[in-house]
């Protein structure tokens, strides 16, 4: 009596439901399961069917008191580790349990009333009382005259895909509560810089220290959602980093793809653009009624030097505007230059175009 | 200037309320900066009591408060009354329902405290028009 063990399939040893494979051969399965069996013009091809898929199926007779299962397939015996004779002639309720949701039953009861398709997930029970998601989905069978002759179910084991959905919602709930965390320890740390800087008197001071330290929480924000892959999407941080100067969305534009870098190179990528951005609004294509800035970004380099490459273009600044060098202390020419980039910067009557480039030192997909 | 009470000639009133003293900190100088005068609360039970005993012109209210409250009630009392707030929030996501069908401005955390400020006192500037 080993006919409730599957034979698993041999080259991935696993033992599911999707990598279980019975006899391949209807001869042999009506052989030894003549209870597989049926009559009529397709009977083999169904008969086929029915043994060797690893869907459980089990039909249920709707005209006998309390719909019993007539049927029941191989795949339905090996899913619930019951015989046959322990299946055929009861109501499937034995499958129920103690944490099947009562809900759920009463739409599986209503469904069978009303000769309706349902297909839900309910928590069934093996015949050695371990409990598995099974994916049911059932419906009226008709004849040829459109008369009811079955109830059929089908049951799918789908606890695996339970439990990765679980996870998957599990880490977006720690994903937020950090990116939540995060921007209040952001606001906590821009107060004591705010409140520091008023009580010392040196506000201005205070202000560009906190809108540094600003962009560069604006550029951790975006790494949280992809927290578990350890590199960033640098249009992503870009976007974040430069959306203050930019309020409305029509004076900035995005160029670049989905290319992603280590979280170190978009500290400083994030403090450089926020740099520009200051200065664009106080001399640059910002600073006039219709300016407006270009940043495209790209992978560029040799295959064994790759970098992030940076084009920041403004276009229409105020005619006359300062050239200013590299700002007010050099601090995007130091940054950069820390990183093993650079930054190399040219004017012409539209106004500044700086190209920047840092190392991508992960090998970032 | 909007920091003066059209009809007292007082400075206008702003509640502000945070679980965390460093904010509270920093948004009391912005609304002092401002012309205003901050009435602050670290709970619900501050808060509530200052909207009871003080005419207030508009508000600050954090939305998470930390053991799964929420300013909701405070946010209720003051849409009754006809106040104006913002709601400073660090999830605007997860903020509750209930909190945002109220229709108080979203203000994301982090913002600076001084833009906090002005965007809860932009209602008043208009009404003064």
């Amino acid at each position: 009596m080993n006919r409730n063990f599957p034979n698993s399939v041999p080259e991935t040893g696993l033992n599911d439901q999707a990598h279980t494979a019975f006899d391949t051969t209807a001869a042999r399965a009506r052989a030894e399961h003549p209870e597989d069996t049926f009559a009529g013009a397709s009977g083999v091809l169904f008969e086929q069917a029915m043994a060797q898929t690893r869907m459980a199926i089990c039909l249920c007779d709707p005209h006998q008191s309390d719909v019993p299962i007539v049927f029941a397939n191989k795949a339905f015996r090996q899913l619930t580790g019951y015989d046959d004779h322990e299946i055929v002639g009861r109501n499937c309720r034995f499958l129920q349990g103690p944490r099947s949701d009562r809900g759920t039953l009463d739409r599986i009861r209503k469904a069978i009333a009303e000769e309706d398709v349902l297909v839900v997930e309910v928590m069934n029970y093996r015949k050695d009382g371990t409990a598995f998601w099974n994916a049911l989905h059932l419906g009226p069978i008709y004849d040829a005259d459109g008369k009811l002759v079955y109830i059929l179910g089908s049951q799918w084991d789908v606890s695996d895909v339970r439990a990765a959905r679980a996870d998957e919602r599990h880490a977006r709930d720690l994903a937020r509560e950090l990116s939540h965390r995060m921007k209040n320890m952001f606001a906590v740390i821009g107060g004591i810089v705010n409140f520091t800087g008023r009580v010392r008197g040196i506000e201005t001071e205070a202000r560009e220290i906190n809108e540094r330290i600003q962009a560069l929480g604006r550029a951790y924000e975006t790494t949280l959602d992809d927290s578990h892959r350890g590199t960033v999407e640098v249009g992503q941080a870009i976007r974040a980093v430069l959306a203050p100067y930019d309020p409305d969305g029509t004076r900035i534009r995005f160029e670049g793809n989905g290319l992603r870098s280590d979280f170190a190179s978009v500290s400083v990528l994030g403090l450089s653009l926020h740099e520009l951005a200051v200065n664009a609004l106080k001399h640059g294509a910002l600073s006039s009624n219709d300016g407006h800035i270009t940043v495209a970004w790209r992978r560029n380099g040799a295959a064994d030097g790759p970098a992030i490459c940076i084009d920041w273009t403004e276009h229409g600044s105020l005619p006359g505007a300062p050239a200013m060098g590299s700002g007010s202390d050099g601090i995007v020419d130091r940054m950069l230059n820390m990183a093993r980039g650079g930054i190399v910067r040219e004017w012409d009557s539209e106004g500044l175009k700086a190209k920047l480039n840092i190392p991508l030192r992960d090998h970032a997909e | 200037m909007t920091g003066i009470h059209p009809s007292t000639g007082e400075p206008c009133r702003v509640l502000v309320l945070d679980d965390e003293p460093l904010i509270l900190l920093d948004l009391e100088f912005a609304v002092e900066d401002a012309g205003c005068k901050p009435l602050t609360a670290l709970d619900l039970v501050e808060a509530l009591a200052i909207v009871q005993n003080n005419a207030i012109s508009a508000a600050i209210l954090d939305v998470s408060l930390g053991q799964g409250q929420t300013c909701e009630q405070v946010a209720r009392t003051l849409a009754g009354m006809g106040i104006p707030y913002v709601l400073h929030t660090g999830d605007l996501d997860r903020m509750d329902e209930a909190v945002r069908s109220l229709g108080g401005t979203l203000v994301p955390k982090p913002t600076p405290a001084a833009v906090v400020v002005a965007r809860a006192l932009e209602p008043l500037a208009i009404r003064l028009d």
